[in-house]
């Protein structure tokens, strides 16, 4: 799992009112290289929760990204390599992802989160 | 599935994704492009989406109970068979994903062996319930749910699943969704499936499924037994029964086809509910011995004259205008463009 996809999950639980961000546990991280693509991260910021970014790249271990980001950075080269690293090279490839209002956690496995709610929680 | 006519008995995508395009409104244009099996060729050049709204509502109310379990007829002849028949997936899933360097796609089955094919392709994906998407509200640029809508066994369900895929784009989002037909264009492949009874509907998914039904405690979920060691169960019986049915032309099979469609729909029993066969030639179901388990544990039979393990899916097939009626009640959505490809009616919603 991306933290790119990781800032559009949301936890679903029936009473819940807000499901985001999750929060990251970590067993296992990979980092996968993905071709540079400046287009895609200017156009892709603006969708960006950038806080929910910051913590969840944190807690995969990687903390270069600045704590507040607006569009004039995306100017800086340096800036966009860390924003594209953070947000789709690094992987939770093990782990979980932590409902912040209930604490129910969704299991991450071989990089897949199991995002399936039990019966009681829908 | 569908998207090939030649091999639509064995439809092998099912599938909901949520696409972000980081360009603006190239949306659905893409997805259509994209999508270069025949699935969407009838609406290229769409960018003159024309509204065509219909103004029928829906009055049926959904009780979160009716949506709160999973009838155990998808748990079983949906969940369980797709798990199984997942390895044999050749040409495989995701085959959405991952089209356009500029596009982000997520997609996300239920089924988590399907997820794992497309996880090892490289895509991205997550394993998640159509009634219940794990997404965040208004994120996506475009949703699409290919073949998912078929296989939810009341119209809360599939209602459910809409409104979780408008939910999800943004404004101004649109949403593909596409369903199997009941209209088939090889129409002598309807009379292959096995429909399936009033009696039967209602002890897998609840008497009159479409209401609402006041004591929640009335859903039965105990597990289906995995192996008959109870004696076979009711279920697996019954399943028998049906699946008997199937191979032996002339019982319950033949008689409901002596009727044509229209004679049908006059006598109120307009039939949409089926199991639909998935063929697993022998040769083939020996590369894992889940077939074997499935046998055993009544999930498959076995047709010796095709030489193939046979597994049922669950299918709801939509009538002509049925998809158009359950999109046409939304306030926050409305139709942009709807149409039949390929034995699938088909519908582009725009979010408001």
């Amino acid at each position: 799992m991306r933290l790119l996809t990781h800032n559009m999950l949301s936890s679903n639980i029936k009473g819940v009112a807000n499901g985001f961000p999750l929060r990251i546990e970590v067993e296992k991280v990979v980092e996968k290289q993905v071709d540079f693509n400046a287009d895609f991260l200017k156009n892709m910021f603006a969708k960006i929760e950038w806080k929910a970014l910051v913590d969840a790249s944190r807690s995969m271990g990687y903390s270069e990204l600045p704590g507040d980001a607006n569009p004039s950075m995306l100017d800086s080269d340096d800036f966009l390599q860390k924003f594209h690293h953070a947000l789709l090279e690094l992987h939770l490839e093990e782990g979980a992802l932590v409902c912040p209002e209930t604490g129910r956690k969704f299991p991450v496995n071989k990089g897949i989160p199991n995002m399936l709610l039990h019966e009681d929680e829908v | 599935m569908l998207l090939k006519s030649g091999v639509l008995k064995d439809p092998v995508v099912c599938l909901s994704a949520i696409v972000c395009y980081p360009r603006i409104f190239t949306t659905m244009n893409e997805v259509k492009a994209d999508n270069a099996c025949n699935l969407c060729a009838p609406v290229s050049g769409g960018e003159s989406f024309v509204q065509q709204s219909v103004p029928v509502s829906l009055n049926k109310r959904c009780s979160s109970s009716i949506l709160q379990s999973t009838p155990e007829i998808e748990k079983k002849y949906v969940h369980r068979v797709y798990d199984a028949i997942a390895p044999h997936f050749s040409c495989g899933n995701g085959k959405y994903l991952g089209l356009n360097p500029n596009c982000y796609f997520i997609g996300c089955d239920i089924s988590a062996p399907l997820i794992n094919i497309c996880a090892d392709r490289g895509h991205e994906v997550v394993v998640a319930d159509a009634v219940n998407l794990p997404y965040r509200t208004g994120y996506g640029d475009a949703a699409i749910s290919i073949a998912v809508l078929h296989h939810l066994s009341t119209e809360c369900r599939r209602k459910k699943a809409i409104d979780e895929l408008v939910r999800v784009v943004k404004k101004g989002g649109l949403v593909l969704i596409t369903v199997w037909a009941r209209e088939q264009e090889d129409s002598s492949l309807i009379n292959k499936w096995t429909p399936l009874t009033e009696n039967y509907l209602e002890e897998w998914i609840g008497p009159s499924s479409h209401q609402i039904r006041s004591p929640p405690s009335s859903f039965t979920l105990e597990s289906i037994p995995e192996v008959e060691e109870n004696g076979s169960g009711e279920h697996l019986r019954d399943f028998k029964e049906l699946s008997c049915s199937m191979k032996s032309p002339g019982t319950i099979h033949l008689a409901s086809q002596s009727q044509d469609p229209s004679e049908k729909g006059k006598n109120g029993e307009n039939q949409q509910e089926y199991f639909i066969p998935w063929h697993l030639p022998y040769h083939r179901a020996e590369v894992s011995g889940a077939s074997a388990c499935a046998l055993a544990n009544g999930l498959a039979t076995k047709d010796d004259k095709k030489g193939a393990v046979v597994y049922n899916r669950y299918y709801h097939i939509f009538s002509e205008g049925e998809l158009e009626r359950l999109v046409s009640g939304m306030d926050n959505a409305v139709v942009v463009d709807q149409f039949y490809d390929k034995s699938n009616w088909c519908v582009i919603l725009e979010k408001r």
